[in-house]
This record gives structure tokens, C-alpha cells and sequence, in this order.
């Protein structure tokens, strides 16, 4: 079995943050996360990191691998070298709340703003009972509110209030099918200087999504549909 | 991270670690953007030897056949055909169009452009001399 | 903002590309001289396509600055007067590139 070296970004809020190496043993076959959570239960139970499903489906394991953002669960060790440390950082453009863990309330308090909860109860979940404390089951569609777009983005990186790629993307999934939700509310939010006119088009967003929202092509459809509507009160003084 | 210092939040645009070719291409846009608005300031100043009368302007256009300077007028059209071939790709991303094309969309910016500009400076190294 | 930015970008690469045809490559020994420009300039569509050149590139160049600018992380506030000071700048320069032209236009006639 293959001994692999990881290079963890190791620190808390107020004190320097350092880079150290930890050495695991594990198949080829294994993740990234495997990894991580093998170094938090042999080596340091300090380790802060977050996870859930372990298949890309929470959106919880995002961080920085080589710099690259990614979902843990899904980065096979079959892709480096067991001679070269992986680095493994947390996300950018979130505070930071020591180790690899980073707050991502700032991103879902702006998706509930939106609203974004398109509600699909399957036959899976539609007649069990909901856990204490849960009121309704709702799916976010292919957005997994991951965070792994506004840690790519560049623009996001300079300014604080960009409403940021999945917000962006799930206003305009909002306004295909809103479902009797406010679209005129919707629309206004976008159609700011910090939000879908923010965008410098640097594609990163689309690049980085592990879950094929492409929130870059999101934007230009709301960008598309802002113009159309302000075209539509020119001419037509309203609607 | 939200508590890093302002200048440090600011600079981040400038960051090209763990980024692709849309980032490269928005960093180089901003640079030749940058470059292109100095160059206009110069170019308007410059231009006022035209109001001092033909002399100076002249003595200028002379100064402007160097070797050095029509190097840099290379340099001046590298920039713009960049910035503007560019331009038209970020329109067209930005509209949503081409998003799944944009990194090869970039490299034929840049292969453009690296074509045109060596047209450009063989011109200018032609008709000037 | 960005519509206007993409609109005048676009303009501007027609705009653009034939100042820097016409001032530099068609011209023989490849820069106008005194003369030349005053003949250049004499001719009014020339000189209407000039101006129009003159206030879509300090336009587009300006709102271009705010964009960068707003990336320092400027607030409301701040941004109100920049806008204005922005404002302020590009009337400047596009009254000293009318006069400028007009003057070089005069000396022709
Ligand atoms: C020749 C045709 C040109 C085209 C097609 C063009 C197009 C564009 C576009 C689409 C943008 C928006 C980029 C974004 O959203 O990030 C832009 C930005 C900009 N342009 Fe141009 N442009 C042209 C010429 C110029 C010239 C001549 C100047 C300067 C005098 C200039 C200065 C700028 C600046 C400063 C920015 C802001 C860059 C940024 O926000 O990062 N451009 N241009
Ligand atoms: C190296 C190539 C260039 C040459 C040889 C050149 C030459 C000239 C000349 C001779 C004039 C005065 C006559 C006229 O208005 O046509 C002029 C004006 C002007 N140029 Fe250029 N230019 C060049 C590139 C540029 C670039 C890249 C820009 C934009 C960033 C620019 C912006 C302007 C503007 C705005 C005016 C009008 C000024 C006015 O109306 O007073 N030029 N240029
Ligand atoms: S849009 Fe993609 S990258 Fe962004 S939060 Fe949603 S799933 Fe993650
Ligand atoms: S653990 Fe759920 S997405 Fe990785």
C-alpha cells in the first residue's frame, strides 16, 4: 500500500497559519477524504475539516487542492504521486475558522434570500417520517452549495458584497421556474451593480462546479433577461 | 477570508494561483486595459505639439521613427489587439454565449493576436523605413 | 455599466481600428506629419469620425477605471464621487480633444 504525503494548511483565527506534513498509508483506490479523516483519527483529532456524504452530493468537503478547487470525496488518490506532498487548503473568499474549515454562512444566507428551494419530494422521502426539528425536505437543484465557484472567482476575491456565482445561478434557476415566487423581487436583486453586472467573465465559476450548474452561462441568461426587461419598460412604459 | 486586510482583499484580482485560463484571460483584459488608458493620457499630451505648430510636432515624428519607438508601437498593438479581440470574446461569454468554448475561445485570442501583431510590426518596420 | 462598457468596446473596435489604419499604416513613411494631419483633419467626416472616436474611447477608458476601481473595494458613498469626479475628467479631456482638433482644423482652412 502506497504511503501518501499530505500537506495541510494547520492554524486558528489570530494565529499564524503553517503548512505541515502528515504521512498516510492507504490503496490507490481510496479519496482524498479518506485520507484527511485517516490523518484526524490516527494523527491530530485537532484536525478541522467538514464532511458528510462522502459523494458529492452535501457540498460539504469543498477546499483547495494544489491551489485547485475541490470536492474531497471525489479527488482520487490515483491522481498523485505518492512522492509529491498533496497540499490541501481551505476555500478562499469565506472566513476562516482554523484548519481546512471555512464559515459558508455568508453564501447561505444569500441563497436563502433567493429563495432558492425548488421542492422535490420523491417517493423516497415523500411519506417517511421528517426528522425532529425539520419542517420540510427541500432539493437544491444541481447546486450543491458547495462554495467551490465563489473561492474560484476572482471578482469575489475583491469585493465582499458580488452576490457571487451560485447565488446568481439559482436567482436565474428561480426565474425559469419560479413556482408563484416573486420574480419582480428576483430580478431587482440581480440587476445591481453587485450582482449580475459584477461578473468580469473570468470563467472560473464554470471550471471549478463539480456539480455542472455552469453558473457562468447562468449569468449571461440573467444578464439576457435583465436587458429584455428593461428594453420592455422603455418601449412599453411597464407591462 | 474575510478578515484579511483591505490592501490584501484588493490585490486579489492580480492572483492567478489555482486558476485557469479565464483567469489569465481577465488579468491580461485588465492589464492591457490599464495600459491602454495611460497610453491615451500620453497620447492627447503628445498631441498638443500639433497646437505649438509644424516644428514641433515634426521634430517629434522624427523623434517617433526611432527604432525604440516603433518597438513600443509594437508593444502598443499587441496590447490593443488583446484587449479588443478579447473584448469581443468577454461580450459574447458574458451574454452566456460560448461559455463551454471559452478556454480554446482564449488561446485562438491569443494566437490571433500574436499573428496580427507580428503583421503589424513588419509594417511598421517596412513603411517607416 | 457592463452593457455599456461591451457597447462602446464594441464601437470602439471599429472606431479604433481604422484611427490606427489611417494614422499609421496607410500614411506614407508611416507617420503624419504636420501637414498631413491638418489635411487629414480638414475634411469633416474625417474630423466628425475623429470626435466621435474622441468621446467613446474617454468613455469607455473612464468606465473602465470605475470598474477596476470598484474592485479596491469602494463603497456607495465613495463611488458616488468618483462617478462624478470620472464625469468631471472625461468632459475635460474630450473639451481639450475638441478644441485641440478644431485649432489643427483651422490652421488648414
Ligand atoms: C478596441 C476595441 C475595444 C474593445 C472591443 C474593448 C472591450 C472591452 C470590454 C468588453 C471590456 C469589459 C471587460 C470586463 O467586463 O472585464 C473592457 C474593459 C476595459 N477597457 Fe476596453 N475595449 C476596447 C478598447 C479599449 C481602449 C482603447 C481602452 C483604453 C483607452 C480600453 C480600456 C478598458 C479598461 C480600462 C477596461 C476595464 C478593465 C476591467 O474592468 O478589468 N479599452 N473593454
Ligand atoms: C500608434 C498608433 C497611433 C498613431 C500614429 C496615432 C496618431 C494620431 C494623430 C496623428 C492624431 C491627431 C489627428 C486625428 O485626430 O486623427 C490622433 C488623435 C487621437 N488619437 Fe491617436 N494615434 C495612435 C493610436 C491611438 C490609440 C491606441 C488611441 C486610444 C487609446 C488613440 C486615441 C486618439 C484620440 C482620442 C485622438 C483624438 C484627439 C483629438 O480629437 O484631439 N490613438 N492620433
Ligand atoms: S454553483 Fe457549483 S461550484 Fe458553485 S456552489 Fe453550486 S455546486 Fe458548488
Ligand atoms: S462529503 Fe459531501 S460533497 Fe464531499
Amino acid at each position: 500500500m502506497p504511503t501518501w504525503q499530505l500537506r495541510l494548511l494547520r492554524g486558528r483565527p489570530g494565529g499564524s497559519p503553517r503548512l505541515e506534513i502528515y504521512r498516510v498509508e492507504l490503496p490507490a483506490e481510496a479519496y482524498l477524504i479518506d485520507a484527511v479523516e485517516k490523518i484526524w483519527a490516527e494523527q491530530d483529532r485537532s484536525l478541522l475539516f467538514r464532511h458528510a456524504c462522502h459523494h458529492a452530493s452535501c457540498g460539504a468537503c469543498g477546499v483547495r487542492v494544489n491551489g485547485r478547487e475541490r470536492l474531497m470525496c471525489i479527488t482520487p488518490l490515483r491522481e498523485f504521486s505518492p512522492d509529491r506532498p498533496i497540499q490541501v487548503e481551505p476555500l478562499r473568499h469565506f472566513p476562516w475558522l482554523g484548519d481546512l474549515l471555512v464559515d459558508v454562512s455568508p453564501m447561505m444566507r444569500r441563497m436563502a434570500e433567493v429563495g432558492f428551494a425548488i421542492v422535490r419530494q420523491d417517493e423516497l422521502t415523500a411519506d417517511r417520517p421528517l426528522p425532529e426539528g425539520i419542517e420540510r425536505i427541500t432539493r437544491f437543484e444541481d447546486c450543491i452549495e458547495c462554495g467551490l465557484c465563489l473561492s474560484a472567482c476572482p471578482v469575489m476575491a475583491a469585493d465582499e458584497a458580488y452576490l457571487g456565482p451560485a447565488t446568481l445561478a439559482a436567482i436565474e434557476r428561480m426565474l425559469k421556474e419560479p413556482r408563484g415566487g416573486d420574480t419582480a423581487r428576483l430580478l431587482t436583486l440581480a440587476d445591481d451593480p453587485h450582482g449580475a453586472w459584477r461578473c468580469h467573465s473570468a470563467m472560473e465559476c464554470t471550471a471549478v462546479c463539480p456539480s455542472n450548474v455552469d453558473p457562468a452561462s447562468a449569468i449571461g441568461r440573467l444578464r439576457r433577461r435583465l436587458i429584455a426587461e428593461r428594453f420592455r419598460r422603455w418601449i412599453g412604459g411597464g407591462r | 477570508m474575510k478578515e484579511a486586510p483591505r490592501w490584501k482583499r484588493a490585490s486579489g484580482w492580480v492572483d492567478l494561483r489555482g486558476r485557469r485560463e479565464g483567469g489569465l484571460a481577465f488579468l491580461l483584459m485588465r492589464l492591457t486595459g490599464i495600459g491602454l488608458v495611460i497610453y491615451l493620457f500620453i497620447h492627447l499630451y503628445v498631441l498638443r505639439l500639433l497646437a505649438q505648430g509644424p516644428e514641433a510636432w515634426d521634430a517629434f515624428i522624427a523623434m517617433a521613427k526611432s527604432p525604440l519607438f516603433l518597438a513600443l508601437d509594437g508593444l502598443l498593438i499587441l496590447g490593443i489587439l488583446y484587449h479588443a479581440l478579447n473584448g469581443v470574446r468577454v461580450t459574447l461569454l458574458g451574454l452566456g454565449i460560448g461559455v463551454p468554448h471559452q478556454a480554446r475561445l482564449f488561446w485562438g485570442v491569443m494566437a490571433l493576436t500574436l499573428l496580427v501583431t507580428a503583421i503589424a510590426a513588419y509594417a511598421i518596420f517596412t513603411i517607416a523605413g | 455599466m457592463w452593457i455599456w462598457q461591451a457597447f462602446t468596446g464594441l464601437l470602439l473596435l471599429i472606431l479604433l481600428t481604422l484611427h490606427m489604419v489611417f494614422n499609421h499604416f496607410v500614411v506614407e513613411g508611416g507617420l503624419r506629419t504636420y501637414r498631413d494631419v491638418v489635411a487629414y483633419l480638414s475634411h469633416p467626416v474625417v474630423f466628425t469620425w475623429e470626435i466621435l472616436f474622441l468621446v467613446v474611447v474617454t468613455a469607455h477608458a473612464l468606465m473602465g477605471v470605475r470598474a477596476i476601481l470598484l474592485d479596491l473595494g469602494i463603497g456607495p458613498g465613495t463611488d458616488r464621487w468618483l462617478k462624478r469626479g470620472l464625469t468631471l475628467l472625461g468632459l475635460g479631456i474630450i473639451g481639450y480633444g475638441v478644441w485641440l482638433s478644431w485649432w489643427i482644423r483651422s490652421r488648414g482652412a
